[in-house]
């Protein structure tokens, strides 16, 4: 039974659709990737899963009956779903430290808070080392390491992750993948990642889905998309 | 000026700086970290005030025992005022702000009007072992009534800080201003911290509107010429910092104290004002802001 299904998913902004009918589904461990250049709707679709945007149709199922399409936030977190979202947004004036203690903010979480904390020093050496400064000072690739550990002090089953690479320069691009996959490895995580980058998702995702004005264009294992050169010319620009 | 009344005038503007961080510090939280324009704050506090004059009346209460009293009363008077305001301006969106602003203005307005139908327009005072006595040390003389109303701003500004740093709450009350949407992926409700911020907020308040009247005597129309003073505070502080505030509160005490005492006396009621252009013109951020 897929851990995460969607199912002819419609969801947009007023009078914008941007989502005609998507479907996807994302199995217990396995890592997906939502590819697709600017625009074409990964991020609206995590929205919706997130439960920060509520879709105009279509169904979203949690191990097969959880209906997630029309509860907030803070419920499908409780239901074990973090976003790691587009832009990062932590708390800039906010220390490291304090932006991932916020991360456990669930009072199921809070039981765990401390040894998650002290995982995640292990997971992101460089973060301990700074974690009284505010986070609105580190750079780039240090504050999408904060992110992911933000969401990760949640202990969350599936963690959906929107677009890690963005705007970091290609070597830090690489570490958190690696970061990524060895957390993949360690805690048998499930995740959804959108990426444009096709070179670096196909590193760690087992399957990918390619969205293009809203709707899914194609999907396969990684393997397809990487032999498929009409997909890859066509949809993604590599 | 010779030296003494100098010291004379910071130790006694030390004195009217604390006072002055006791009655900063919710609305350090109110808009310096929630975001509220709540200008209806020094109003709050007169109402913290006749609630001294009221408890000592029927029960021969100490002031500040009232306040510690009120505050419960006085935390759901501000998740119903908070309530309010979220539903009918904050989650309408863009105009919230101005619109918001002419909420409190009316809320302040009301509680004024309130404070003349049930006590009238004379002064009020209180009766206390401290009030009217002076510490002597030396030269100098320390009116009890200052000191107490310092020494409750500090604790009232110890409690908020370790509350604010130490509490997921605060943290969150913390982080709800900087990113709303951020604290709802981590499994928190935004409106619901607000809420409860906003609550705590009013709570002190019942403490400080005690400190006013152990300070002075009160009448309804006294929460006016607090507004400027508080708002320059905050945001002098940088928003939202309990340490910034106190200190913020400080030098503003100490200013218009020497200020007081010097042959230009007569403009002390604009040091606050000045001191905020002259701060956000030069350093935005405020004092103590990071
Ligand atoms: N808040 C919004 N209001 C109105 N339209 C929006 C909003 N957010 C996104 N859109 C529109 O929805 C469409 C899909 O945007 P979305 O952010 O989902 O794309 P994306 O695939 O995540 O792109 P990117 O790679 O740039 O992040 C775009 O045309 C965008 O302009
Ligand atoms: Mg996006």
């Amino acid at each position: 039974m897929p851990d995460l299904s969607v199912t002819d998913l419609h969801a947009g902004y007023g009078a914008v659709r941007v989502l005609h009918g998507v479907s996807l589904n994302v199995r217990h461990g396995e890592t997906v990737a939502l590819l697709g250049t600017n625009g074409n709707g990964k991020s609206t679709l995590m929205k919706c899963l997130a439960g920060l945007l509520r879709p105009s149709g279509g169904q979203i199922l949690l191990d097969g009956k959880l209906e997630l399409g029309d509860v907030p936030p803070q419920d499908v977190v409780a239901a074990g779903i973090s976003l790691v979202p587009e832009g990062r947004r932590l708390f800039p004036r906010l220390s490291v430290e304090e932006n991932l203690v916020l991360g456990a903010f669930r009072s199921e979480a809070r039981a765990t808070m401390y040894e998650e904390l002290e995982k995640a020093w292990e997971t992101f050496p460089v973060l301990r080392e700074k974690r009284r400064q505010v986070a609105g000072s580190l750079s780039g690739g240090q504050q999408q390491m904060v992110a992911i550990a933000r969401a990760l002090m949640a202990c969350p089953r599936v963690l959906l992750v929107d677009e890690p690479s963005v705007g970091l320069a290609p070597i830090l691009v690489a570490q958190v993948i690696d970061i990524l996959a060895q957390l993949k490895a360690e805690r048998g995580l499930t995740v959804l990642m959108a990426e444009q980058n096709f070179q670096q998702a196909a590193r760690i995702a087992d399957r990918g889905y390619v969205l293009v004005h809203g709707e899914v264009a194609f999907n396969g294992s990684m393997a397809e998309l990487t032999e498929s050169e009409a997909v890859r010319v066509l949809y993604l620009g590599v | 000026m010779d030296l003494e009344l100098l010291i004379d005038a910071l130790v006694a503007g030390l004195l009217l700086g604390g006072f002055y961080g006791a009655l900063s510090l919710g609305l350090a939280i109110a808009f310096g970290l929630l975001d509220v324009p709540h200008i209806a704050h020094p109003a709050f506090a007169l109402l913290g005030a006749y609630g001294a004059v009221l408890m000592q009346g029927w029960f021969g209460l100490d002031p500040v025992l009232s306040g510690l009293i009120l505050a419960l009363p006085f935390y759901a008077l501000g998740v119903a005022v908070y309530s309010f305001y979220h539903t009918t301006f904050e989650r309408r969106g863009t105009d919230a702000g101005l619109r918001g602003l002419a909420f409190f203005f009316g809320v302040a307005f009301v509680a004024e009007v309130i404070l003349i139908l049930l006590f009238g327009i004379d002064q009020r005072g209180v009766r206390a072992p401290y009030i009217g006595r002076a510490l002597v040390l030396g030269e100098f003389r320390l009116p009890w009534r200052m000191l107490v109303a310092s020494g409750v701003a500090l604790a009232i500004a110890g409690a908020m800080a370790l509350w604010l740093s130490r509490t997921y709450v605060g943290r969150a009350v913390q982080a709800v201003a900087q990113d709303a949407t951020a604290l709802s992926l981590l499994g928190a409700d935004p409106v619901r911290v607000k809420r409860i911020g906003f609550g705590i907020a009013t709570a002190s308040v019942a403490l400080s509107g005690a400190l006013l009247v152990v300070v002075g005597p009160v009448e309804p129309g006294l929460a006016r010429i607090y507004i400027g003073k508080v708002f320059a505070i905050v945001v002098l502080a940088g928003l939202g910092s309990v340490g910034g505030t106190v200190l913020a509160a400080l030098l503003l005490g100490v200013i218009e104290s020497v200020m007081l005492s010097s042959p230009v006396a007569s403009w002390t009621p604009a040091v606050a004002f000045g001191l905020l252009l002259a701060v956000l013109g030069l350093r935005p951020q405020g004092l103590f802001g990071r």
